[in-house]
């Protein structure tokens, strides 16, 4: 590494207490919704619940944290949603025409993998901006799984394949493995590798990034590879959970997913943000169901009182901030 | 996907607004309209038109959102139909109220057209053919509470909030439930028609309800999801769903759903499409076909298992007994 790039990575070093303190803050508000929901319920705090969430909130985790390294590059991914829906599909197929799980999995994975690695393509090479590149990506997507799935659904795997989603091993569900084992390796990777470093340089200036050497192109290409396969890890999760594939998966798991990332403080204009602040943006979205569920909030107030809470959560996070500066 | 059919998709997201199937067939041409292609219910329709159309020698033409149930898509389809102006229309709204400028615009171009699934809220059609989502979600639920012996703890997972079909299934569930003093209503929560939130609402009941004997679920797709969560906790209730889909048949043949009101949409398809061709050859028609609810369980599933690709449509005279007034 030049001197010129350890100049250029010195803010980015002078980000990352501001990033601890954010997803302090964050954390907290997470903590208070805890708290509420264990004082109003009195099978909140069980240890099957909190299971419950966490193994909830890792589906969301597994396809937000991918994400998060896109919108550090000041980027974002439409797709990841259909990427899932179609993933699951292929990888559902695979199953049931070789009997073989693994084949499965290395199936999900390399469909996410592929379809990031186009976005990554159409991003870099073809320089179409990410916003429309990849909303392009989730219409040919979804075109594709309706074409492929013809309504209908693709249900019954092998019961050592359901385990990934629906086994424990020492009384810990095997999704929230997967959950601790991702997070560590995306916190590791964004904080301490030099990759990591090079991608929050990109986001917080592209233009100092690329003249301080980093191969911008080459690093882009990775985030949204990166993304694309861990929307295919999740199909695998949602597949083994689920126990079928269907083609309207996808819809309802982009926009979460993507309110994961910002409610866990990373910005959209990019370079600022953890992964680990996406865990526990997933972990609010998720313990904010959990509480309605636990609570049996009527049907009708649910969105409402879910919209509420999240923007309460982050006006508390960002007024608690100034205060604190 | 039949062989019989051809599928055009627009190679552009713009011209992908519209996906027409054509058959072989000449005679009339009837352009029938379904909500989306992910759903398999919508599936059944199509494939009960093509079989009505190509039993009496006519054509069908299919208009489906590519964004499933998208309004304004379905609006500028049928701003395209008044223009190419096919003999007659099969038409599902994919919102009940929100269409009827859509249908006034077809009657101001007097293509006669028969209303199917979903009644319109206005306009002029020439039949309606759909089945009473009340006295499913009724008959359902009875069958459910009669095998509980009349008593027991009763969940409800709600569908899309305000959707006509919910509205309507689940207010037959609660007044099977008044009809069964015996009973208890735990809870009544949202899955909107999805399996994922099913399983996660299933989830998280089973924290807070120890007891758990019966589950009304507004859709096939949403008592799997609630099934596959029952199994995940080793605990057990009966399910019942709606729609009477292929998963659901073999859930009941293997003993995990207890039955699915079935809401016929291949039959809905036959119908309404036979109705619209024998308007058009001036034969008599009925104002209105109101399929009687059937309950698919153990003792009747064989009879579903028929895939509906190789279902014959009933004869008309077969057709007016299924319920008309």
């Amino acid at each position: 590494m030049t001197d010129i790039t350890k100049q250029a990575f010195a803010p980015a070093r002078a980000f990352m207490s501001d990033d601890l303190l954010q997803v302090f803050y964050r954390l907290a508000a997470a903590l208070l919704i805890c708290l509420a929901l264990a004082i109003l319920s009195d099978s909140f705090l069980n240890l099957g619940n909190i299971l419950n969430v966490l193994r909830q909130a890792s589906l969301l985790f597994f396809i937000a944290s991918g994400l998060t390294l896109v919108v550090l590059t000041a980027g974002l991914d439409l797709s990841v949603g259909a990427n899932v829906a179609l993933s699951a599909c292929l990888a559902g197929t695979v199953i049931h025409q070789t009997g073989s799980p693994a084949l499965g999995v290395l199936a999900a994975l390399a469909t996410g993998g592929i379809i990031g690695l186009l976005n990554g393509l159409m991003v870099t090479a073809l320089r179409i901006p990410s916003f429309i590149a990849t909303y392009g990506m989730l219409w040919v997507l979804n075109g594709l799984t309706y074409w492929y799935m013809a309504g209908e659904i693709i249900h019954g795997f092998p019961a050592a394949f359901r385990q990934i989603g629906s086994g424990y091993l020492f009384g810990l569900p095997i999704p929230v493995y997967l959950l601790l084992i991702f997070l560590s390796i995306g916190t590791i990777f964004a904080q301490r590798t030099i990759w990591g470093q090079e991608i929050y340089a990109i986001g917080a200036n592209p233009v100092a990034a690329r003249l301080s050497g980093i191969p911008l192109s080459r690093r882009l290409l990775l985030v949204y590879a990166v993304s694309g396969t861990m929307a295919g890890l999740a199909s695998i999760i949602f597949l083994a959970r689920l126990n079928s594939a269907e083609a309207d998966i996808g819809e309802s798991l982009t926009l979460p997913a993507i309110a994961a990332v910002l409610i866990g403080g990373t910005s959209l204009f990019g370079g600022v943000g953890t992964v680990f602040g996406t865990f526990v943006g997933a972990l609010i979205l998720t313990l904010v169901l959990n509480g309605m569920n636990l609570l049996s909030v009527n049907a009708s107030w649910q969105p409402l009182v879910t919209g509420v809470i999240v923007i309460l959560a982050v006006w508390l996070d960002i007024k608690a901030r100034r205060r604190g500066e | 996907m039949s062989v019989r059919e051809t599928i055009y998709a627009g190679l552009t997201v713009l011209a992908a607004a519209t996906i027409a199937t054509a058959a072989w067939a000449d005679g009339e041409t009837i352009a029938v309209f379904t909500k989306n292609q992910t759903n398999p219910y919508f599936q059944a329709v199509r494939v009960g038109a093509d079989a009505a159309a190509k039993a009496l020698n006519a054509k069908t033409l299919h208009y489906i959102p590519t964004k499933p149930d998208s309004i304004p898509e379905q609006l500028s389809q049928i701003e395209d139909v008044v223009v190419k102006k096919p003999d007659a229309i099969v038409f599902t709204p994919v919102d009940y109220k929100a269409m009827v400028p859509g249908v006034e615009k077809i009657n101001a171009a007097n293509i006669p057209v028969v209303n199917i699934t979903d009644r319109s809220a206005a306009g002029k059609f020439v039949s309606f053919v759909g089945a009473d989502d009340y006295s499913l979600g009724l008959e359902t639920a009875r069958y459910l509470l009669k095998t509980l012996g009349g008593k027991g703890n009763i969940v409800i997972i709600e569908g899309v909030k305000g959707s006509l079909t919910n509205v309507d299934r689940v207010r037959g569930f609660n007044d099977a439930l008044k009809e069964n003093p015996g009973t208890k209503l735990l809870a009544s929560q949202p899955g909107n028609y999805q399996r994922l939130q099913a399983l996660q609402v299933m989830e998280n009941l089973i924290e807070s309800h120890p007891q758990i004997d019966g589950v009304l679920a507004s859709n096939d797709a949403m008592a799997m999801g609630a099934i596959e969560a029952l199994e995940g906790a080793n605990r057990t209730a009966l399910v019942i769903g709606i729609n009477g889909t292929k998963e659901a048949v073999d859930a009941i043949n293997s003993g995990k759903l207890l039955a699915s009101g079935d809401y016929n949409g291949f039959l809905q398809g036959c119908v309404g499409t036979t109705i619209a061709i024998r308007s058009l050859r001036k034969e008599p028609v009925v104002p209105e076909i109101v399929l009687k609810p059937t309950v698919v369980t153990k003792a009747n599933y064989q009879s579903y298992e028929t895939p509906i690709e190789s279902r014959a449509c009933p004869t008309w005279d077969d057709a007016t007994k299924l319920g008309a007034k």
